[in-house]
C-alpha cells in the first residue's frame, strides 16, 4: 500500500474550507511533533530547511489521532468536515 | 430548518442507531443527525461485529435481517516475529449456530440498516449535518444548531452519540476538554479484495463460516497489535498502536501496516489479493476509568462518545457496548419523558442501568488490564519468547535434548529475562 496513492483507495467529497487549522507559530516551537509519523494519511510534514508544519486536509481520514497526539494544542480550528464532505468510505 | 422532536440523538452509528430506535419503537418523535451522507459512510472498525443481545431482543431474527458477513466459527491468536509466528485458534461448534457469536460486516452496510430501522420504526434520519453548538433556553438543553446552516433542531433532551472524540459531551461539560494519548489506539485497516472460494479454502472455511485472528508482536515493537477477518469476498487486516507509544516511535502507522502485510506468514494469508480500501481510526482504549460523566441535565453520553471499548482483552469489544448504552439510554429518555423530568436526576435511569449491564461490569473488571498493557514487553520480547520457545522444542539438531522447562528458561532468559518475567507475571496475575 503506497499512501501517496491514498486516492485511489479511499474516497473523499473535499471541502474547500478546512476543517483543521493550525497555528503554525505553536508547530514551529514544538519539540514532539508527533503528528507528523502519527497521522494515518500522512496529512502533516515538517520542513526542517523551512522550520515549517504543512498540513493538507484534503485525504484526512478523520480518525482523530492528532487532536489526541498534539499536546500542545496547535490548533485553532479542529472540528468535523462540515454535513456530507470528507472522507466516504463505501466498504470498510 | 427548524423542528421541534421530542429527543434528538446525534451520531446514527451503532450506539445512536440503538437509541433512535429504542426510543421510536415506544412512540417519541426523535430526530437521529449524522453527519456524514447516510449512515455508516464514516464509521470504521476492525471488523469484528460481537453478538449483538441488545438486538436480539428487538430482532428475533437478528441474523437473517441483518447484513452481515460471515460469521465467526474459528478464533486465533499469533504471536509473532519478523520471521516467525506461534498461533493458537479455537473453533467451536457452539460458534456455527444461531444465535452466532460475531460476525464480521461492513460497516456502512450494516450502521446504514440499524439507522434505516430507526426511520422504519418512525425516527427522522437527517444525514449530511454536523451538529455544531448545543442551544440552551433559560439553561436548560433545548436543541441543536447544525454546522453552516441557520436555524436548529430542537428537543429537551439530546443523546450524544457522536463518536471517540464526542464534541457533545465536551460542549455539554462532561468529559474533559483534553484527552491523554495513554488512553487512546487509533486502528489502521486495509480491506483486501480475494474470491470467496480462496478464502473459504485457505482458511478451512464452508457455508457462511468466517475466521478471525489478533496478533501480538507485529508493531515493530509499538505497543499494539493487528486483527485479521474474512469477509464474504474480502479480507480485513488491521493493525492498532496505542498513540502515546505511536507518538514517540517516530515510525508511521501505513509503513507498520505494509510490513505486517509483509511479514511472510501474512503476506501467504493475503497472498493474491487486492487493496480495496484503507481507513482509520481511534479507539477508546482507557477502559473504565475513562469513561466520562455518562448524564447531565438535558443530556446523556452513549457508546464510543463514552468510552464503552473494552479492547484490553483478546476480545476487542465496542460495537456491543456502545448498541446495549444506546438501548439503555433510549429507556432512560422513554423513562424521562413519562415523568416530565429531563433533568440529571430524571435521566439517571441510563447510568443505573449501564452499571446493571455487561457493558460496566465488564469494563470494572478489567479496570487495571489498561495499564497492565503499557508494559512494552508484550509487545515484542514476549512474541519472540513464545516463537523462540515453540521453534526450539521441534528443532532436531542431532543432539540431545534439553528438556521443556530448561528449553522454556533459555528462551525466557536470552529474550525477557527471568526477573522481568516473574515482575510481568505477578503485575498481569494481579490485573486479571
Amino acid at each position: 500500500m503506497n499512501i501517496d496513492e491514498i486516492f485511489d483507495n479511499t474516497s473523499f467529497t473535499v471541502d474547500r474550507e478546512a476543517h483543521i487549522v493550525l497555528n503554525h507559530d505553536i508547530c514551529t516551537g514544538c519539540d514532539n511533533r508527533g503528528c507528523v509519523n502519527s497521522c494515518p494519511a500522512r496529512c502533516y510534514t515538517w520542513s526542517q530547511e523551512e522550520q515549517k508544519m504543512t498540513f493538507v486536509h484534503d485525504g484526512c481520514l478523520e480518525c482523530g489521532t492528532c487532536y489526541v497526539v498534539c499536546h500542545k494544542n496547535a490548533f485553532t480550528r479542529w472540528r468535523y468536515p462540515r454535513g456530507g464532505f470528507g472522507v466516504a468510505y463505501r466498504m470498510t | 430548518m427548524s423542528r421541534n422532536y421530542q429527543a434528538i440523538v446525534i451520531g446514527a452509528g451503532p450506539a445512536g442507531s440503538s437509541a433512535a430506535l429504542t426510543m421510536a419503537r415506544a412512540g417519541l418523535d426523535v430526530a437521529l443527525v449524522e453527519r456524514g451522507s447516510f449512515p455508516g459512510e464514516k464509521n470504521m472498525f476492525g471488523g469484528l461485529l460481537h453478538r449483538m443481545p441488545s438486538l436480539e431482543k428487538i430482532f428475533p431474527d437478528f441474523w437473517e435481517r441483518a447484513p452481515l458477513e460471515r460469521h465467526i466459527i474459528k478464533k486465533g491468536v499469533t504471536f509473532m516475529t519478523g520471521d516467525s509466528s506461534f498461533s493458537t485458534t479455537i473453533e467451536a461448534g457452539s460458534f456455527d449456530k444461531p444465535p452466532y457469536n460475531g460476525y464480521t460486516v461492513f460497516r456502512p452496510r450494516f450502521d446504514r440498516w440499524l439507522a434505516e430501522e430507526a426511520v422504519a420504526a418512525g425516527a427522522t434520519l437527517i444525514t449530511r449535518s454536523t451538529v455544531d453548538e448545543i442551544v440552551l433556553k433559560n439553561g436548560k438543553i433545548a436543541g441543536v444548531t447544525i454546522l453552516g446552516r441557520s436555524g436548529q433542531i430542537s428537543a429537551p433532551v439530546l443523546v450524544a452519540a457522536d463518536g471517540v472524540l464526542s464534541f457533545t459531551a465536551q460542549k455539554a461539560g462532561l468529559r474533559k476538554p483534553t484527552f491523554d494519548p495513554a488512553q487512546m489506539a487509533v486502528g489502521v485497516k486495509a480491506l483486501i479484495d480475494m474470491p470467496r472460494e480462496t478464502i473459504d479454502e485457505r482458511f478451512g472455511l464452508v457455508r457462511d463460516q468466517g475466521f478471525a485472528n489478533e496478533f501480538v508482536g507485529c508493531t515493530e515493537g509499538v505497543r499494539g497489535g493487528g486483527c485479521f477477518y474474512t469477509n464474504y469476498d474480502s479480507l480485513s487486516l488491521g493493525l492498532v498502536f496505542h498513540l502515546a507509544s505511536l507518538r514517540t516511535s517516530g515510525k508511521t502507522p501505513y509503513d507498520l501496516l505494509n510490513a505486517f502485510m509483509e511479514q511472510p506468514q501474512v503476506a501467504k494469508m493475503i497472498s493474491g489479493g487486492r487493496l480495496l480500501e484503507y481507513s482509520a481510526h481511534l479507539i477508546p482504549e482507557g477502559g473504565y476509568d475513562m469513561i466520562p460523566e455518562l448524564v447531565g441535565d438535558g443530556i446523556i453520553v452513549a457508546g464510543d462518545a463514552a468510552a464503552l471499548c473494552n479492547a484490553t482483552g483478546l476480545n476487542l469489544e465496542g460495537i456491543n457496548l456502545a448498541s446495549h448504552s444506546g438501548v439503555v439510554a433510549g429507556e432512560a429518555v422513554i423513562a424521562a419523558h413519562r415523568a416530565g423530568d429531563f433533568s440529571k436526576q430524571g435521566l439517571t435511569a441510563y447510568r443505573k442501568l449501564l452499571e446493571e449491564s455487561f457493558v460496566i461490569k465488564d469494563l470494572k473488571q478489567a479496570r487495571n488490564a489498561p495499564h497492565m498493557l503499557h508494559n512494552n514487553r508484550i509487545y515484542q520480547e514476549y512474541p519472540e519468547m513464545m516463537c523462540d520457545f515453540m521453534e526450539n522444542i521441534y528443532k532436531i539438531e542431532g543432539v540431545a535434548k534439553q528438556n521443556v522447562t530448561s528449553l522454556f528458561l533459555k528462551s525466557a532468559r536470552e529474550k525477557v529475562g527471568l526477573g522481568k518475567l516473574l515482575a510481568d507475571g505477578f503485575s498481569a496475575w494481579r490485573a486479571l
